[in-house]
């Protein structure tokens, strides 16, 4: 218990500590990059790692999160604290009716409805013009002001946005732990494993895989809602792109599949990436995603999380 | 009343009749013998009674109560369960985490599954095995593993796909009296096997179908004299 609960601790430590302390906003809006991508990761992670159903189309289910955030915001005057959750829950629900229809599909087949939902989902957001403000977009100017222990939100500044994003990463995380313990997540590895067989010995695959499917697009619409909130800006290029479904795809992958950490490396790992190389090229950062991820499939395909627990474990059990 | 009846079952695949107006009945505590030459469709019986696949026409009763339609999982809970021709484990998992699994659907929680799940693997010779992954077994011991997974669904009705296909004749034996120790727990057993020996040795009765069609059915010394079934397995001459 001991060994889960320290790393938990330093964590929320960490998080409290870096939006006190840090001034640089720079060094603050890297670390909001990061935690937005852990959510992401997470919630693809949860479908993709533990249930080995690989969606290539997440980006729909952050767009409907988005959408749903920003529009609440803009026509219906809810503040995005209530519109980040409202859209993770539109976004689980618009995916029990996709889930239903791509899961009577297997493996790559799977793979490539998710794609074509995808793509319907962007089509949408680009030609139903009277919600979605097409190709324009909706931008937010001003967020409502808020008092907090009696001191307005600076919401110029970067720390409201950390803790917002701290706050959901914390939530991604322990419902990916929760789920790796309980029924559902054995249920899910049964799956994985040997889909017939898993129904064979009672199992309604269809069932775990859609409920997983609405967890995932949980996180993922609240992921959706938290960038509109902090970019303030959606359209269907930004939210429903498909670039954005394969950086889910490698923070998964890259961090560990199927890990309850992974997503957070992967996020770590794809956010210095894509810093790095961001100022030399304009979508350069894409080509050095993809190297990346053929380099950890080739040599580390459980991914850093999973090397680092395995390579733990063997100096444990070599000590 | 039978446990499981089935009646006029029919189903084809293209202009394939893998099963054609097949009527049998298994009763409550028996061992049923179904054999038949290979692509007779024994295995397509298994596939349609369990869900797998969905027959054209006839009815499949448990207890009484058409199963036809129901999915694989809802078969299962409803006391059906089966092993596979071909092993399908849980291959990255222990021995213990994939019967676990399977003991799930009677004992939510996870300590109680594992207790039934260890439990059946006592019963089937893996104790020493627990924490051994799957794909790692020998093939004996994966059937084994395959029967406790279907054990641990606590079923009324087990089918065994050549249960013995691929072991010695050592391993005929020890299987051939867990087979009987099953049903001496219970278990009603369909068993559809090759292994001749062991058909007769421990079946109550045996139905034998050919091109998807029963054509003989009673005791298993019986059977192997009729002439239908000598023409189906070495051809019209010989009978």
């Amino acid at each position: 218990m001991t060994r889960r609960l320290l790393p938990a601790l330093l964590g929320v430590a960490v998080l409290t500590a870096i939006p006190l302390t840090v001034r640089n906003s720079f060094f603050l809006h890297v670390c909001i990059l990061v935690l937005m991508w852990t959510v992401l990761g997470a919630a693809w992670n949860v479908l993709g790692g533990f249930a080995g159903q690989v969606s290539f189309g997440h980006a729909a289910l952050f767009a409907v999160g988005a959408y749903t955030t920003i529009i609440l915001y803009l026509k219906g005057g809810l503040a995005p604290w209530w519109g980040i959750p409202l859209g993770g829950l539109a976004a689980a629900l618009v995916s029990v009716p996709i889930g239903l229809l791509c899961f009577r599909l297997r493996g790559p087949y799977f793979a490539l409805a998710t794609l074509a939902v995808a793509e319907i989902v962007k089509l949408v957001a680009l030609n139903w013009e009277s919600v979605t403000a097409g190709s324009v977009g909706y931008l937010i100017t001003t967020l409502p002001p808020v008092r907090l222990l009696g001191v307005a939100v600076n919401w110029e500044g970067k720390p409201p946005f950390f803790v917002t994003a701290a706050l959901l990463a914390v939530v991604a995380l322990l419902l990916t732990g929760w789920l790796r313990s309980s029924r559902l997540g054995a249920y899910l590895v049964a799956i994985r494993e040997n889909e017939d067989a898993a129904e064979a010995v009672g199992i309604d695959t269809v069932r775990a895989k859609v409920l997983t499917l609405a967890l995932s697009a949980f996180l993922a619409g609240m992921g959706g809602g938290f960038y509109a909130f902090y970019f303030r800006y959606v359209d269907p290029d930004a939210v429903a792109g498909i670039g954005l479904s394969m950086e889910m795809v490698f923070i998964a992958v890259v961090g560990g599949l199927g890990t309850v950490g992974g997503p957070l490396i992967g996020a770590v790992f794809l956010t210095a990436v894509a810093e790095l190389v961001r100022d030399r090229f304009q979508m350069g950062h894409l080509i050095f995603y993809g190297l990346f991820m053929m380099l950890v499939i080739r040599f580390m395909p459980e991914g850093i999380w999973g090397r680092v627990r395995r390579l733990t474990t063997r100096v444990r059990a070599g000590a | 009343m039978a446990l499981l009846e089935i009646e006029g079952l029919s189903r084809h695949f293209g202009g394939v009749r893998a099963v054609s107006d097949l009527s049998f009945s298994v009763n409550e505590g028996e061992i049923l013998g179904l054999i038949g030459p290979n692509g007779s469709g024994k295995t397509t019986v298994f596939n349609l009674v369990t869900g797998f696949i969905r027959p054209h026409a006839g009815a499949i009763r448990l207890d009484g109560h058409s199963i036809v339609g129901r999915r694989p999982h809802a078969v299962a809970r409803r006391g059906i369960a089966r092993t596979f021709q071909i092993v399908q484990p849980f291959p990255g998992l222990s021995a213990l985490e994939n019967v676990t699994l399977a003991a799930f659907l009677r004992h939510p929680v996870r300590q109680d599954a594992e207790a039934a799940a260890t439990a059946e693997l006592k019963r089937v010779g893996l104790a020493e095995r627990l924490h051994e992954v799957a794909s790692q077994l020998t093939l004996m011991d994966q059937k084994r593993l395959e029967l406790a997974k279907a054990l641990a669904t606590r079923p009324r009705l087990l089918l065994l796909d050549e249960p013995m296909g691929g072991l010695n004749a050592t391993e005929v034996d020890v299987a051939s009296d867990l087979v009987a120790q099953v049903r001496a727990s219970g278990v009603t057993i369909v068993l559809v096997e090759h292994v001749m020996k062991a058909i007769m040795r421990i079946s109550d009765r045996v139905v034998v179908i050919n091109q998807g069609e029963k054509i003989a059915e009673g005791l298993p010394a019986h059977v192997v004299e009729e002439p239908a079934v000598l023409a189906a397995y070495f051809g019209k001459r010989v009978a």
